[in-house]
């Protein structure tokens, strides 16, 4: 990113790229580099108070490290001068933060009714078999977290499946080991 | 949402038939109490400032309305004619209970808040006691909240009290619900307990058995135990408390509603004070020295005739060690005695602690005086002093010292070596009083009546919880027996009653007060500027 | 991302028009096409008469409610009340069935800067904050730099297009929560709280975010308001009905031929828009059932299509207009499933705080799971109906409500549908 992140679009970094889930279980200290603090000071100078700051922060979070850790919530809270009690009561009720780290590859697969209708359930089905692993549960290799999701929003293309960042729409069972397959050597491009 | 609405206006509102006319703002569920009407209700606590209306329980029909409103939120307005029992209402109480009963295992039979839990109640009073539901309940486990607080998910109807008492009235945010829909539960920060001075009043205001002091689990059914109004003997903040007790043993202190004093709230150190009340080896008859110098049981008579004619025929000076602990009418009597006697007064000291505050209710302050009535033993002549002065040799020593062994600060057991005559008054047989020439039992203020001023002079009476331990009698009745052996005015006070009335007729600022006005909820001396503070 | 749908006989290309171009995204293509004249006119006009133009024009918000935006807009305080007011743009779109507002946003960016700006200025708000799903991250670079290069070139901050009327914008990303798309909820999570709804009053024009006044408003709702000041309440109301007035962005998902987003005017039979700009169910196939509104509204049975797509047709139809988003089953569809799926969705959203809706929403599901997997008795039925009625008009939001209406509708029309289930342990889909 060349030009200098605006204020206002500070706390609205999109999260999920798959570079930062690395190993998985980085847990990095979010404000101690000058990236860190101008990023806190960005979202802060919007709101009149900090705790609107929470949300944008808890995403900083997920940026950095894929995951909102129990140290995370105490820097977190340090910062906008919360309890950590009261941040864990935050990050636990909105379900995109991972309260544990997850797979390079988090696949949510959409289930709700226009996907259901076209045949969500065993595209999730599909992608269990093809991962080999249990809902929400990280592949041994820690590539594939693969869970089932809510309404994704784009229901008049389902079935709808989110891997990290990216909407893969119109998936059906049978478009799922090539789904897969692709991940697979994405990440064994990177690795080698 | 304050507690009194500022405004003068008010509004004219029907509940039940019933006209009731309430300062506007009034919400219609208070408006209703006014009315003698109780709309059942979780999720308000009179104490706690948020209304957050999600129990959804005390739903009501207001006429010209389609729908059931909740009538903690909901606004008294002139003319509005309110039933609180239609058939309406009536089915989504009891289906809340119902969808309650989903999820909360009824394990009355083994929960330490059954008989009082308002769940219980609830179910009881709408017929639902038993729901249809057939699936399988949620079963979550029981976690440790503080170290003496224990959580029961299953039973937690997330009222969310306990987390707004934490959040508003202690002003600590470290309870919190966790999770979200049928997942919710209340949690602290992983890794972290409750840690705050007053985080005990989350389970008196748990309104079903969820949150329970882990020293009470199971010790006793709210149906056998005793309860009494009393005064907490934790600090001179003077909370007013209910002792409970079985078998003759305190097994529980709670707040009891004072908005003068300690609103709807107590503190843990004060919950704490039961152990005391409980504690020691106790006096139980008087005990007089004999001839060869050991110590031997006589009855009262005796005891006192010759506890009498010691003081009428030792000359020289004497002097007192009383106990902030001791209520006023002790006190007032043993100054009578005192008096009579020519002596030179008495003095007393107060065990210090650290302060705390309870930032939602100010005036609910663990103060550092730990002790109920310093106020007290100061406005009945008594002086305060850091540390007690060691009697003179040949002098009389009169101690009235409930729980004076129970300071550690105190000098140790050689107090009094040289006095040439002690006479002891107390609760416990400490090394000190072993060395009196007479002992006369008194009761423990858990096992009397009587009253104590607290730090801003307000003079609050409490009531007997236990059987007295022996033959144990009040000081005050001891006293006032001993000052009449001694020719001094008055009967032999019997009752606590007389034993205030005597002491408000002769004691400057309780001019006018009696025992009977004072009620349960105490009355503020008169002039308020004898003592330190003021009124808030 | 797959292209939004254009039917060339019935569709209206109001907001739309530019839905697919993707040089239409930035901004100096967007003003060669007009962009940014709604505002340019706003900031010459008093803010009570923009709220009257938008009044006369007859929007409807298309946050699922239909309440009348200007109307919405003239309970803000006036100039007299000088707390700082806000402007939410409620961009959470999660109910099921609903795929508009990420078509506006993805596509015409500048469309919805554009409105925030001018209903910022009828409601003398001097901050707006765009409240979007966390879910839509693939939408967010384009916001995101529709937004910066809005502040660089002077159409948000301070003297916007060299007025003297001055107006923040913010980007708030959500973290997965439905419930965050209710208003209340929006602000309590914009506020860093759970996005747990409260009670009105007081009403968000009263007491909104930050404890001031507030109006929260959908993205299609501000996305129609350029065009209107543009063209004014007269153009718009060439489209539509005396009562809904206007286009609407119509999400066509579930089993059709050609699912997807179409720019309708409103009033079409709910037919048209199914069997002709969707192309009607693949492979021939009868029709089941329709949920016209997203899935908290109720289903329509095959017969029942014929209605209007107008607020009034709808409700008029025993269902409502909600987000405008129907959703088709044909008849291989097992309705008690599709419903089970429906009233999972809203047990896993519950925020919890409600005993009738976090309980009741929960144990519906498991009825429901239950009967699908042959343990159904007849009493059930019973009991569902009754848990409709504890569930309606009980809770602090209508989330309780969402649930009933599917299921409700679902027992009175398709109760052989339960029936098989309970007493055969078959289906009556074919
Ligand atoms: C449970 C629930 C979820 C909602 N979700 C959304 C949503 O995702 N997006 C939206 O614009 N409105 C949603 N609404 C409606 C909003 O409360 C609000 O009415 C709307 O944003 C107002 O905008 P409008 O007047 O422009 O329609 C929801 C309402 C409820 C009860
Ligand atoms: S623990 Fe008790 S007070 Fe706290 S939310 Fe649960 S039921 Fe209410
Ligand atoms: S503040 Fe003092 S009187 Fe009140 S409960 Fe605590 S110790 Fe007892
Ligand atoms: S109805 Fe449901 S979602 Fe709405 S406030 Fe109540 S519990 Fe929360
Ligand atoms: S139902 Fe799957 S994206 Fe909406
Ligand atoms: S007491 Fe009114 S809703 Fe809980």
């Amino acid at each position: 990113m060349s030009e200098e992140l605006h204020p206002s679009v500070a706390g609205a970094q999109p999260y999920m790229r798959e570079e930062r889930q690395g190993s998985g279980t980085t847990d990095e200290p979010l404000f101690e580099s000058d990236e860190g603090r101008e990023r806190l000071e960005k979202i802060r100078s919007r709101y009149p108070s900090a705790r609107p700051a929470l949300l944008p922060l808890l995403n900083y979070a997920q940026e950095k490290n894929g995951w909102v850790s129990t140290r995370a919530m105490e820097e977190i809270a340090g910062a906008l001068d919360l309890t950590p009690a009261c941040v864990h009561s935050v990050a636990t009720f909105y379900t995109m933060y991972n309260k544990r780290p997850v797979g390079r590859y988090l696949i949510q697969v959409c289930t709700n009714i226009s996907c259901h209708l076209n045949r969500g359930d065993d595209v999730l089905e599909r992608f269990l078999e093809e991962t080999g692993t249990r809902p929400g549960e990280t592949s041994e290799n820690g590539l594939f977290t693969v869970v089932e999701a809510e309404c994704l929003g784009a229901c008049g293309f389902a079935t709808v499946v989110q891997i990290n960042e990216d909407y893969v729409e119109n998936v059906t069972p049978e478009k799922v080991p090539d789904i897969v397959d692709a991940l697979w050597a994405r990440a064994e491009g990177r690795d080698a | 949402m304050s507690e009194q609405s500022g405004s003068q206006e008010a509004v004219t509102l029907i509940i039940d038939d019933v006209e009731v006319t309430v300062p506007t703002g009034t919400k219609v569920l208070d408006a209703a109490e006014r009315a003698g009407v109780v709309v059942p209700h979780y999720c308000y606590h009179p104490g706690i400032p948020t209304r957050p209306a999600q129990c959804r329980v005390c739903l009501v029909s207001v006429e010209g309305q389609g729908k059931l409103q909740p009538s903690c939120v909901l606004d008294a307005q002139q003319d509005m004619v309110v039933h609180t029992a239609t058939e309406e209402a009536k089915l989504a109480r009891k289906s809340v209970i119902e969808f309650l009963l989903v999820n909360h295992p009824l394990d009355c039979p083994i929960c330490d808040a059954a008989g009082q839990c308002m769940l219980q109640d609830y179910a009881f009073e709408t017929g639902q006691l038993e729901s249809r539901v057939e699936e399988p309940k949620l079963v979550m486990g029981r976690d440790r909240i503080a170290d003496d607080v224990l959580y029961f998910a299953d039973r937690c109807i997330i009222c969310t009290r306990c987390v707004r008492f934490m959040r508003e009235v202690a002003r600590d945010d470290a309870l919190i619900v966790a999770q979200r829909g049928h997942r919710a539960y209340i949690d602290t920060f992983p890794g972290t307990e409750l840690d705050n001075p007053f985080h005990g009043n989350i389970v008196d205001v748990c309104p079903v058995g969820a949150l329970v002091h882990e020293d009470f689990l199971f010790k006793a059914r709210f149906w056998d135990m005793d309860s009494a109004s009393s005064i907490c003997p934790g600090c001179s903040n003077g909370c007013n408390v209910s002792v409970a007790s079985k078998e003759n043993q305190v097994v529980r202190l709670k707040p009891r509603h004072n908005a003068a004093v300690n609103s709807y709230w107590m503190c843990d150190h004060g919950r704490g004070q039961l152990v005391m009340a409980n504690r020691g080896i106790r006096a139980e008859v008087p005990l007089l020295r004999d001839e060869d110098g050991e110590l031997r049981p006589a009855d009262w008579k005796d005891a006192l005739d010759r506890v009498a004619s010691d003081l009428s025929e030792l000359g020289g000076g004497g002097r007192a060690v009383v106990s902030p602990h001791a209520c006023n009418e002790s006190l007032h009597q043993l100054r009578r005695l005192l008096e009579l006697l020519g002596f030179q007064g008495g003095e007393f000291r107060v065990e210090q602690g650290g302060e705390a505050t309870l930032d939602g209710f100010p005036k609910l302050k663990l103060r550092a005086d730990r002790a109920p009535n310093a106020t007290g033993a100061e406005l009945l002549g008594f002086e305060r002093v850091e540390s007690l002065a060691e009697p003179g040799p040949g002098e009389v020593l009169v101690v009235l010292g409930e729980r004076l062994d129970a300071d550690p600060t105190l000098p140790d057991a050689a107090f009094g070596e040289h006095a040439g005559y002690v006479l002891y008054l107390g609760t416990r047989i400490t090394e000190a009083a072993r060395r009196a020439d007479a002992i006369l039992p008194v009761t423990s203020s858990a096992e009397m009546q009587g009253t104590f001023t607290n730090w801003e002079g307000r003079v609050q009476r409490f009531d007997q919880a236990l059987r007295e331990a022996g033959i144990a009698r009040p000081a005050w009745m001891v006293l006032s027996r001993l000052v009449g052996l001694l020719g001094g005015e008055g009967a032999t006070r019997l009752e606590a009653a007389d034993a205030f009335d005597a002491m408000a007729a002769d004691t400057s600022g309780m001019e006018g007060m009696d025992w009977l006005s004072l009620g349960l909820k105490g009355l503020p001396l008169a002039s308020p500027a004898d003592v330190a503070g003021g009124a808030s | 991302m797959a292209f939004p749908h254009r039917h060339d006989l019935e569709t209206t290309t109001l907001l739309s028009r530019h839905m697919g171009e993707e040089e239409a995204r930035h901004l100096d293509t967007w003003l060669e096409r007009g962009g940014y004249e709604g505002l340019r006119k706003a900031l010459t006009m008093e803010p009570e008469e923009i709220v009257q133009v938008v009044k006369d024009s007859g929007l409807r918000g298309r946050g699922g409610a239909g309440f009348p935006t200007g109307m919405k807009w003239s309970f803000m305080p006036g100039a007299d009340d000088d707390r700082p007011h806000y402007l939410c743009c409620n961009a959470d779109e999660s109910e099921p069935g609903a795929f508009k507002d990420r078509e506006v946003l993805r596509w015409s960016p500048h469309l919805l800067i554009e409105g925030c700006m001018i209903a910022a200025r009828a409601i003398r708000a001097r901050h707006a904050y765009i409240y979007i799903r966390g879910e839509f991250f693939p939408v967010l670079p384009i916001l995101n730099r529709a937004v910066s290069d809005a502040y660089r070139e002077g159409y948000l901050g301070e003297g916007i297009m060299g007025s003297g009327w001055s107006c923040d914008l913010t980007v708030h990303v959500g973290a997965g929560a439905y419930i965050a798309g209710e208003e209340t909820g929006l602000m309590a999570s914009l506020e860093g709280r759970r996005a747990e709804p409260r009670v009105k009053p007081p009403f968000p024009a009263q007491v909104g975010i930050f404890g001031q006044p507030t109006t929260v408003n959908n993205v299609e709702t501000l996305a129609a308001v350029p065009m209107i000041l543009t063209n004014g309440a007269e153009w718009y109301r060439q489209w539509g009905t005396e009562k809904s007035p206007g286009t609407k962005l119509w999400c066509c998902s579930g089993h059709l031929n050609r699912p997807g987003n179409y720019e309708m005017a409103l009033g079409v039979p709910l037919k048209d828009i199914l069997f002709d700009v969707c192309g009607g169910i693949p492979e021939g196939r009868a029709v089941r059932a329709v949920i016209p509104g997203g899935s908290s509204t109720a289903y329509l049975t095959p017969d029942e299509l014929d209605c209007e797509t107008t607020y009034e047709g709808l409700k008029e139809a025993g269902s409502s207009l909600g987000t405008a988003s129907p959703i088709v089953m044909d008849e291989s569809t097992c309705l008690l499933r599709a419903t089970r799926r429906i009233a999972q969705f809203y047990a896993h959203e519950s925020c919890g705080q409600c005993v009738q809706c976090r309980e009741g929403t929960e144990w519906v599901t498991e009825i429901l799971t239950r009967i699908e997997h042959g343990d159904g008795r007849m009493e059930d039925i019973d009991t569902l109906y009754d848990l409709c009625e504890q569930l309606t008009g009980r809770t602090i939001c209508v989330l309780a409500d969402s649930v009933v209406f599917p299921l409700k509708s679902s027992l009175d029309k398709f109760r052989d549908e339960y029936e098989a289930h309970i007493l055969r342990d078959t289906c009556t889909a074919t």
